[in-house]
C-alpha cells in the first residue's frame, strides 16, 4: 500500500516537473523569437529618429532624473558629476539624500555650492518622510541640480520625494551609483515621442555591469569584463534577461517590470498611483504592476516598453555574500508584490495582466525556485528509495543543461550582432564560458537566496534592504 | 529505448550549440571586415568630395571620375549596403553645407551610383525601405518626387506617413497645411515637432491663410499641431485659437494648449477668458501649471480669483494659491485664511477624552 502510494507520488511528481520544465523551455523559445523581432524592428525604427534630431528639437518633453542616495559619501560627488553630464535639452537632476548618516550631504553642499531655499509652499502630492531642506546650486553650471535632504524613509520614499518636487513631464528614476550613458535620455524619450495610439506608462532600458571597467569624469571610458566569475556570470544573466526576456515580453505588451535602477515614467501617472510603495523591497515591480492595473481600470490604452540598448551601467555584487543579500531582497520583493496585487490573479477585469501576465509571474518567476528546490528534495528522497533511473535522469539533466547553454549562447549572439560593447573574440569566449559554468557555480546559490527570501517572508523575519557593499568603479581623471 | 532517444536529442542540441558558435564566429569576422570596408568608403568619400567641392587650381573633378572612384571600392548596384552607406554619408555631409556647395552635392546625388536609388525605394513593399527613400528624397531636396510622396501621406505605417508629411512640409511649406484636414490617421508628438521645426527652418515667413484653413479640423492632433505652430512662430494674432483649447476635453490637447499659451503675454480680455476656463479643467496638475502662468503674466494680482482658489476644497490648489498670494505681498490674507481654519473647527478636548 505504502509502496503504491510512493509510486503514485513519484509518477505524479515526475510528470509535473517534466511539464513544468517543458513549458519553461517553450516560453524561453517564444521569448527568443519575439525578442529577435523586437530588436530588429527597433533597429529599423531608430533610423527615423536619431538622437541628433532630438538634441536640436524644441517642444520635446522635459525630463527630471531622480536619484536617491543613502550613505554614498564615497562616490556621490563623482556620480552626480556623471549624472549632470547627461545630454538632454530640458533636463533637471534631483538627488534625494535619504537621511544619510555619513558625509554625503556635506560633500554635496561643499562640492556643488548648494544653498537651501524656502519651501514653505511646496506641495507634496505623494506623502513621504519629512523633507528638511531643499538645496539648489549657486553655480550657473549646476543650475539643473536640486538636492533634497530628507529623513530616512527608504529608497521608494526618497524617489517619491523627488517625484513631488519635480516639475517635468517625465521622470527617470535611477540609483545615484549608476553610470548613465550621456545619450540615455535622448534614447529613452524616443518611445514617448513616437507612440500615437497608446500611452507609454513606463520605459526601461538594458542595464549593463561595469565591474572592473574604467570610469573617467563620471562616464564609462572603457568597458571591460569583470575579472571575477560571479559578476561575469551576471553579465550573461543581464544580457539574457534584458535582451531575451524583457524585449520579448515588451513585444506582447506584457512587461510587468521596469528595473528600479533605470526607468522612465510620466509624472502625472506616477502621482495618480501614489508613486512607489515604500512598504515593499520590490518597489519597481510593484510600481509597474500598479501603473498597468490603474490604466486597465481607467480603460486607457497603454504600453510598457523597453529600449534594447544598454544605457545604464551598474556595479554587480562581486561575492556570494552580497549576491545572496541582493537576490534574497529581490525574491522578497516579488513575493510582496504578488501578495499586494493578488486581486489581479486570474481577474478578467484586468484583461491580459490578470489572465496571463500575473499568473506567469506567479507560476514561472515566483514558483520556479520552489519547484527547483522541491525537485531537488524529490530527487534525493526517491533516489534513496530506488525509484530513480539514474542513467535516464543524468541524460535529462544534460538536456536541460544544454537548453540553458543554447539560450545563453543565443543571447550572446544577439548581443554580438546588435551591439558593440563586447566585441573581441576573447570577451565573447569568456562570456560563453561564464554562461556554461552558470548552472554549477551560480544557479544553486541563486535558488538558495530566493528560498531564503521566501522563508523570511513566511516567518516574518525583518530584513529590509540590507547593505550592499560596493567596491567602487576604477576611476581615472 | 528512451535513453537512445535522449542520446539522439542531446546530439541534436550539441549540433545546434556548435552551429551557434560558428554563427558567432562568423559575425565577429564579418563585423571586422565590414567596419574596415565602411572606413574605406568613408575616407574615399571624404577625399573625393573635398576635391569636388573645393578643387585646387587646375584640378577638375567631374562626375565620371567620382563614379569610377566609388565603383573601385565596391559602391555598385549589386552591393546595396555599400550604396546605402554612401547615401547616408551624403546626407550627413549636406547638413553642414550651404549655398553653391549644397547645390553641387544635390546634383552629384542624382549623378553617381545611387542614381534613382531613393526614388525606387518609395515603391518598395517594406515600410522601412519606403520610409527611408522618402527621407533621403527630402534630405537631398529632390522635389520632383513630390507627387509620389503625397500619395504616402496617409500610409498605414506610421513611419512612412510621418516621413511623407515631413517631406510635404519641406517641399510645399505652409501650403502643405491644407492636407491637415484630409489626414486620416493619428500624428505622433515627434511628427508634430518635426513638422513645426522644418516649417520654421525652411519657411520662416508665416502664411496664415493655410494655417487658418486647418482651424476647422476636429482632429486632436491637428489642433495640437496648429497650436505648436502658433507658439513657434509667435503668432500673437492667433492666441485665441490656443485659448479655445485650454479646457478641451482631451488631456493631451489641454496639455499642448497650456504649454503653448505659456510663451505668450495675454491682453486683459484674454486673461479674463483664461480665468473662466480655468475652472473647467479637470486635472489639478494642469490647473497648477496655469496658475503659475497667470501669476507670471499678470501685472496686477487678481485677489478675488486667488482668494476663490485659496478656499478651494482641493488642497493642492489652495496651497499653490497661498504661495502666489504670499509671494506677492498678501501675507495677511494667507495668514487669515489659515488661522481661520482653527476657529472653524475648534477642538473639543472633552469629546476626545
Amino acid at each position: 500500500m505504502s509502496t503504491d502510494f510512493f509510486y503514485y507520488i513519484y509518477i505524479t511528481g515526475k510528470y509535473v516537473f517534466f511539464i513544468y520544465g517543458l513549458l519553461l523551455i517553450l516560453i524561453y523559445g517564444a521569448g527568443i523569437i519575439l525578442s529577435n523581432r523586437a530588436v530588429s524592428r527597433n533597429k529599423k525604427r531608430s533610423i527615423f529618429l536619431q538622437v541628433n534630431d532630438i538634441v536640436s528639437a524644441t517642444d520635446i518633453p522635459s525630463v527630471t532624473l531622480v536619484a536617491p542616495a543613502y550613505n554614498e559619501g564615497r562616490t556621490i560627488v563623482e556620480n552626480v558629476k556623471s549624472l549632470l553630464a547627461i545630454q538632454y535639452p530640458f533636463y533637471d537632476l534631483i538627488i534625494v539624500n535619504d537621511g544619510s548618516t555619513d558625509e554625503t550631504m556635506e560633500l554635496l553642499i561643499d562640492k556643488y555650492k548648494l544653498k537651501s531655499y524656502d519651501t514653505t509652499f511646496n506641495t507634496q502630492p505623494i506623502p513621504t518622510a519629512t523633507v528638511n531642506r531643499i538645496y539648489k546650486s549657486e553655480k550657473a553650471q549646476y543650475k539643473h541640480l536640486t538636492v533634497i535632504d530628507k529623513n530616512n524613509g527608504g529608497k521608494a520614499d526618497a524617489i517619491n520625494a523627488g517625484i513631488n518636487f519635480a516639475e517635468s513631464e517625465l521622470i527617470l528614476c535611477t540609483d545615484a551609483d549608476c553610470i548613465i550613458e550621456q545619450e540615455a535620455l535622448l534614447k529613452m524619450v524616443r518611445p514617448y515621442l513616437e507612440e500615437a495610439d497608446q500611452e507609454i506608462i513606463a520605459c526601461g532600458a538594458a542595464i549593463g555591469i561595469a565591474n572592473d571597467s574604467v570610469i573617467s569624469n563620471g562616464t564609462l571610458k572603457e568597458l571591460r569584463l569583470p575579472k571575477n566569475l560571479i559578476p561575469m556570470i551576471q553579465v550573461v544573466e543581464y544580457i539574457r534577461a534584458f535582451l531575451i526576456g524583457r524585449m520579448g515580453w515588451g513585444e506582447v505588451n506584457g512587461l510587468m517590470l521596469v528595473s528600479g535602477a533605470f526607468g522612465m515614467y510620466p509624472r502625472n501617472r506616477l502621482i495618480e498611483v501614489g508613486g512607489y510603495n515604500p512598504n515593499t523591497v520590490g518597489e519597481d515591480f510593484d510600481l509597474c504592476v500598479k501603473l498597468r492595473a490603474h490604466m486597465e481600470l481607467i480603460n486607457k490604452p497603454y504600453k510598457v516598453v523597453y529600449v534594447p540598448e544598454t544605457l545604464c551601467w551598474t556595479e554587480a555584487p562581486s561575492d556570494y555574500a552580497i549576491f545572496i543579500k541582493q537576490r534574497d531582497r529581490w525574491a522578497r520583493g516579488l513575493f510582496e508584490t504578488l501578495m499586494f496585487h493578488r486581486k489581479l490573479f486570474f481577474n478578467p477585469k484586468y484583461r491580459n495582466d490578470g489572465l496571463f501576465f500575473i499568473p506567469y509571474w506567479f507560476f514561472f518567476e515566483f514558483a520556479a525556485p520552489i519547484v527547483e528546490f522541491v525537485g531537488f528534495i524529490f530527487l534525493i528522497i526517491f533516489g534513496i528509495f530506488g525509484f530513480i533511473n539514474w542513467s535516464t535522469a543524468i541524460l535529462l539533466f544534460l538536456i536541460v543543461y544544454l537548453f540553458g547553454c543554447i539560450f545563453s549562447t543565443i543571447s550572446i549572439l544577439f548581443y554580438v550582432k546588435n551591439f558593440k560593447h563586447y566585441s573581441t573574440s576573447k570577451q565573447i569566449t569568456e562570456l560563453l564560458l561564464a554562461a556554461y559554468l552558470e548552472p554549477f557555480l551560480y544557479h544553486p546559490v541563486l535558488v538558495y537566496a530566493q528560498i531564503k527570501g521566501y522563508y523570511k517572508i513566511l516567518f516574518d523575519i525583518k530584513s529590509g534592504w540590507g547593505i550592499m557593499k560596493r567596491r567602487g568603479f576604477n576611476t581615472t581623471g | 529505448m528512451i535513453e537512445t532517444l535522449l542520446f539522439g536529442f542531446i546530439k541534436l542540441l550539441l549540433v545546434i550549440l556548435v552551429m551557434l558558435w560558428i554563427i558567432i564566429g562568423v559575425s565577429i569576422i564579418y563585423r571586422r571586415r565590414r567596419t574596415r570596408k565602411l572606413q574605406l568608403i568613408e575616407t574615399t568619400f571624404a577625399d573625393v568630395i573635398s576635391k569636388f567641392l573645393y578643387p585646387l587650381p587646375g584640378e577638375n573633378i567631374d562626375h565620371i571620375y567620382i563614379q569610377r572612384r566609388f565603383r573601385k571600392i565596391g559602391v555598385i548596384d549589386s552591393k546595396p549596403k555599400n550604396v546605402q552607406y554612401l547615401i547616408d554619408l551624403m546626407i550627413r555631409t549636406q547638413r553642414s553645407l550651404l549655398g553653391i556647395n549644397y547645390e553641387k552635392l544635390v546634383i552629384l546625388f542624382t549623378q553617381i551610383p545611387p542614381y534613382g536609388a531613393s526614388a525606387s525605394k518609395i515603391n518598395s513593399r517594406k515600410w522601412y525601405i519606403k520610409a527611408r527613400g522618402i527621407r533621403e528624397i527630402y534630405e537631398m531636396n529632390q522635389i520632383r518626387y513630390v507627387k509620389q510622396i503625397i500619395k504616402e501621406s496617409n500610409n498605414v505605417n506610421i513611419y512612412v506617413r510621418r516621413e511623407a508629411q515631413i517631406a510635404l512640409v519641406i517641399f510645399l511649406g505652409w501650403e502643405s497645411l491644407r492636407f491637415l484636414s484630409y489626414l486620416k490617421r493619428k500624428m505622433t508628438l515627434w511628427q508634430q515637432i518635426k513638422i513645426v521645426e522644418k516649417l520654421h527652418d525652411l519657411h520662416p515667413k508665416p502664411n496664415l491663410k493655410y494655417l487658418q484653413r486647418a482651424y476647422g479640423s476636429d482632429k486632436t492632433y491637428a489642433n495640437e499641431l496648429v497650436m505648436r505652430i502658433i507658439r513657434k512662430f509667435n503668432l500673437i494674432t492667433e492666441i485665441d485659437y490656443i485659448l479655445k483649447h485650454i479646457d478641451n476635453f482631451n488631456f493631451e490637447t489641454r496639455e499642448s494648449a497650456i504649454y503653448c499659451i505659456s510663451s505668450f503675454y495675454l491682453s486683459e480680455e484674454q486673461l479674463i477668458v483664461l480665468k473662466e476656463k480655468f475652472f473647467n479643467i479637470p486635472k489639478t496638475a494642469q490647473q497648477i501649471l496655469l496658475m503659475k502662468y497667470i501669476d507670471k503674466i499678470s501685472f496686477e494680482k487678481d485677489l478675488v480669483f486667488y482668494k476663490k482658489l485659496l478656499n478651494s476644497s482641493n488642497e493642492l490648489i489652495s496651497l499653490s494659491s497661498a504661495e502666489i498670494l504670499w509671494n506677492n505681498g498678501f501675507q495677511e490674507e494667507v495668514q487669515e485664511f489659515y488661522y481661520g481654519q482653527y476657529s472653524r473647527h475648534p477642538i473639543n478636548v472633552l469629546d476626545s477624552v
